[in-house]
């Protein structure tokens, strides 16, 4: 009881309230966990799309997953050399 | 009728597995069923010595399916449960001796004798876990409240969910005093993590290791927490709805005194 008090007062944190929260986002992780030929099939799907409408710098784009304490993004990069005239 | 396979399974060892199968294959026996659990952790064996039963094994898993006998030869009889019946693992051989193929030939002899088919899956998720799901018409995860057996659990209940398996959930050695201060997982949180549908939770209880000391079936101890706790899963499991039960606090001193004296 004091203990929990003293915790309580000086604001240390549950130490279980940490394992949930590590633990929900180490599972969305795990799911996310992509292997490399998915990730390179991704990269050449979105590649094309993108090509469609800009040029860009192949060599110097990226695709990564990031994760953050509240959410999972996937990240593409890449510079835009040109905009591509759309033909009538 | 035919009987119903159930597969006890976690990921992680040593999270209580073999207690779990054992007790809720003798509670089912208790219930009135004919119980038969399959020790699956070739190489390994176990559930034996748990159950008391280890001086009796002449014949084991390896040789019902390799038909070096018949299921009756190998199921060895509790003398002190009727109607439960134990298939021990092979302890010489590899856990690649049996296949799938193999093991559901023996399930459905096995199906037709018993009511209920308990199989001990070992931890891991390699051949040695196929076995023990490939015949299974139900599944039980069991975890406990830790961050690497509740992750496990994760990954096994998306392995069985890819088999079409809904599997249920007991939370194992649970703490109250520690869940009160913060020091350990609640059930609430375990679930919340893995949301599939719970059949019981158990306390952390010292009867445990003492009654595997003896060989002596938990679920006979009256004064076992843990043994009444997987009689109610049994129960649930056998069909029954009856509420689960959260492990609290134990009484302290003063609430007992007050309640000897009355005043409660």
């Amino acid at each position: 009881m004091l203990q929990e008090f003293l915790k309580r007062f000086t604001g240390q944190k549950r130490s279980s309230d940490e394992a949930k929260q590590r633990l929900q986002f180490s599972l969305i992780y795990d799911k996310l966990e992509l292997n490399d030929t998915t990730l390179t099939d991704l990269q050449t799907d979105i590649v094309d799309v993108i090509s469609k409408y800009f040029e860009i710098d192949k060599d110097a784009l990226e695709l990564k997953v990031k994760n953050d304490k509240q959410v999972s993004a996937l990240v593409f990069n890449t510079p835009i050399l040109n905009v591509k005239r759309k033909r009538e | 009728m035919e009987g119903k396979v159930i597969v006890v399974t976690s990921g992680k060892g040593g999270v209580g597995k073999t207690t779990a199968t054992s007790s809720i294959g003798a509670a089912l026996a208790l219930e009135g069923k004919r119980v038969a659990i399959v020790d699956m952790d070739i190489g390994l064996r176990n559930l034996d010595v748990v159950m008391g039963l280890e001086n009796r094994i002449v014949f084991n898993i390896v040789d019902v399916v390799q038909g070096k006998c018949k299921v009756d030869q190998a199921a060895i009889r509790d003398r002190r449960i009727d109607n439960l019946f134990l298939i021990p693992a092979s302890q010489s051989d590899n856990k690649d001796v049996l296949t799938p193929a193999g093991v559901e030939r023996m399930a459905k002899v096995l199906r037709q004798k018993f009511d209920y088919v308990i199989m001990d899956s070992p931890a891991g998720i390699e051949r040695g876990f196929e076995n023990s799901v490939v015949s299974a018409n139900e599944a039980v995860v069991i975890c406990t409240p830790d961050v690497s057996a509740v992750r496990d659990a994760d990954r096994v209940i998306g392995l069985l969910y890819a088999r079409s398996l809904e599997p249920k959930l007991i939370v194992n050695r649970i703490e109250p005093a520690r869940v009160e201060r913060g020091e350990m997982l609640s059930y609430k949180d375990v679930l919340d993590i893995l949301s599939i549908e719970l059949v019981g939770l158990v306390p952390m209880d010292e009867k445990v290791l003492i009654s595997s000391n003896t060989g002596t079936p938990l679920v006979l101890q009256n004064d076992s927490t843990a043994g009444q706790s997987f009689r109610r899963i049994a129960k649930r499991l056998n069909g029954e709805t009856i509420p689960i039960e959260v492990p609290n606090l134990k009484p302290s001193v003063w609430t007992k005194l007050g309640k000897t004296f009355g005043l409660k």
